[in-house]
């Protein structure tokens, strides 16, 4: 952002962060069904850092399918990166997806690719060229203790290093916001805590983070993380300081 | 879209080598076979046809009905003399009476024919270009006044049905060539859609990574091409060898009906784009049915 006041044109300049996403009343239904998600507001802002809960069937999986554009909203409105993510034409969700990391809860690793390539596809797909990516993959993959995989192919893999794979495809090309869905449930609790730091560091650079589990415990993980609770399709906001987090305030000179 | 062709080592590891093969090519080279031997008939035939008509067009036979055998020898030598006199005739050539006896002998016996029945004397004779009705009409005139019984008969009038035939089998070869295309590439099209199936799960990974309907058509054209170059290549050698013995047996025959159904040189260079405008068909189906299916995912 530039310094463009013209009233203030030697003090820095302070503006107020646009949102990474914005649902309004939104809803979401399979077929002609019931609302599995019903009128959820909520605003996400660069550099937070979110856990969604909720008891099984509570909607966690279909708002963050919502999140990483699998589906659009059957109502309302969701932007994404200042766009209508709801109309916006099919030709241009590529776009917003390179921009939003995802963590499956089945992991969903491409069975006859390597560790490596697994983790390199979306830098492939982003066009990263070959000399470009292999050193960052390769730590990475050191990173979630898996260089010595490298070759490995998912069926030989353990769930837990799977799991890892994933986590490092999401990871691997720094999206702005990371979508993951019980990333820790097939690890052990010290590989946990590990990928929740990995998941911190990325958060600091600045990615937005939307983590959906049962263990409420990872909550203390991860200082000033945000709860999001959802029952039976309904965003529980008492306060309404989901819909109206405060607006956190950007400097720049 | 043939730039699309080259993909990176590891880009072509996503849609697995040997899943579109297998069958595929194979198919694809019967089909190929079968359209390029029915493009080689067609360019036979429209040769033939092409250089049939040109002859018999310029050709016409003079028949001398003289029952006297002396006057018909005598008019026959002064027609003869007086077409040869003519610029726009490039040959005359008066049609010994053996071999008219010998054309008739089938239908009329030997013994009859000397006695009783006055056989015509027959001048074939070529023009240097094809002549109009007037022109004939005019010759006709002319020839009358050294021999008065005489009927000017052209060829390409008693030949009209047979190219009318050759004609309408160059129509069928066309439409069996273009139905050939068709079953290729519906071939295909199944071919194409059932791998999407095998794969659907990779393309929806690769979709939510932000991977775009070219990218992902990308991969099946590159194996649809490889197919259908393998299959190009094994068609277009077997039609090949087919069309090189068929056409040694035709150069056999007797010079005839089929005197100018040969296989023209050009006509390799047209049988060579075949399989290369198939595999160029074969890309183009394949990108269409992958983009048409993913547009169906969001």
């Amino acid at each position: 952002m530039n310094s463009l006041c013209p009233i203030m044109p030697f003090v820095p300049f302070i503006a107020l962060m646009q949102s990474v996403v914005e649902f309004d009343n939104v809803g979401l239904r399979y077929g002609a069904g019931v609302e599995t998600l019903t009128d959820l507001s909520f605003t996400l802002y660069p550099g937070s850092f979110h856990f969604l809960t909720g008891a099984s069937g509570a909607g966690k999986t279909s708002l963050l399918k919502l999140l990483y554009l699998a589906h659009r909203p059957s109502r309302g409105a969701i932007r994404m990166f200042g766009h209508d993510a709801s109309t916006l034409p099919r030709d241009r969700l590529p776009g917003l997806r390179r921009r939003i990391g995802v963590v499956f809860q089945d992991f969903r690793l491409v069975p006859h690719l390597s560790t490596f390539d697994n983790t390199a596809l979306p830098l492939r797909i982003a066009g990263v060229q070959e000399k470009d990516l292999r050193g960052t993959v390769a730590e990475m993959l050191a990173w979630i203790g898996l260089i010595e995989r490298a070759e490995a192919r998912p069926a030989t893999l353990s769930g837990g290093e799977q799991q890892r794979v994933a986590i490092a495809r999401a990871v691997i090309g720094r999206p702005e916001m990371l979508v993951a869905d019980e990333p820790t449930g097939n690890v052990d609790p010290e590989m946990a805590r590990r990928l929740l730091q990995l998941f911190a560091a990325l958060n600091k650079l600045g990615t937005t983070v939307v983590v959906a589990t049962h263990d409420i415990h990872l909550l203390q993980e991860i200082e000033g993380a945000q709860m999001m609770r959802l029952d039976k399709g309904r965003l529980s906001d008492p306060k309404g300081s989901l819909r109206h987090p405060p607006r956190p305030l950007v400097l720049d000179n | 879209m043939l730039l699309d062709f080259a993909l990176p080592a590891h880009d072509r590891k996503l849609i697995p080598e040997g899943r579109l093969s297998g069958p595929m090519p194979w198919v694809i080279a019967i089909m190929l076979f079968l359209t390029l031997l029915v493009a080689a008939g067609g360019l036979t035939l429209a040769e033939a046809a092409r250089q049939g008509g040109q002859d018999l067009a310029r050709q016409v036979t003079v028949q001398i009905i003289e029952s006297d055998p002396a006057q018909r020898a005598a008019q026959r030598a002064a027609v003869t003399r007086a077409l040869r006199k003519l610029d726009s005739i490039a040959e005359v050539k008066p049609v010994p009476d053996g071999q008219v006896r010998a054309l008739l002998e089938p239908w009329l016996g030997t013994g009859v024919i000397d006695v009783d029945v006055p056989v015509p004397a027959l001048v074939d004779v070529r023009f240097a270009s094809v002549p109009t009705a007037e022109t004939i009409t005019r010759l006709q005139s002319t020839l009358r006044s050294v021999a008065p019984n005489i009927r000017v008969d052209s060829h390409s009038s008693w030949m009209a049905p047979f190219f009318d035939l050759m004609r309408a089998l160059l129509w069928l070869a066309a439409a069996v060539f273009l139905l050939l295309l068709v079953a290729t590439s519906a071939v295909v099209i199944l071919a194409v859609r059932s791998t999407l199936n095998t794969h659907r799960e990779t393309i929806e990974i690769m979709h939510m990574m932000g991977g775009t309907d070219i990218q992902a058509a990308r991969l099946f054209q590159r194996r649809v091409a490889l197919d259908a170059l393998l299959g190009g290549i094994v068609g277009f050698i077997v039609a090949a060898v087919v069309i090189i013995t068929v056409g040694g047996r035709f150069a056999a025959v007797e010079p005839g009906l089929l005197s100018g159904a040969h296989f023209p040189y050009y006509g390799w260079a047209i049988l060579a784009l075949i399989p290369l405008a198939v595999m160029a068909l074969a890309m183009l189906m394949a990108r269409m049915t992958v983009i048409s299916a993913l547009k169906r995912m969001l």
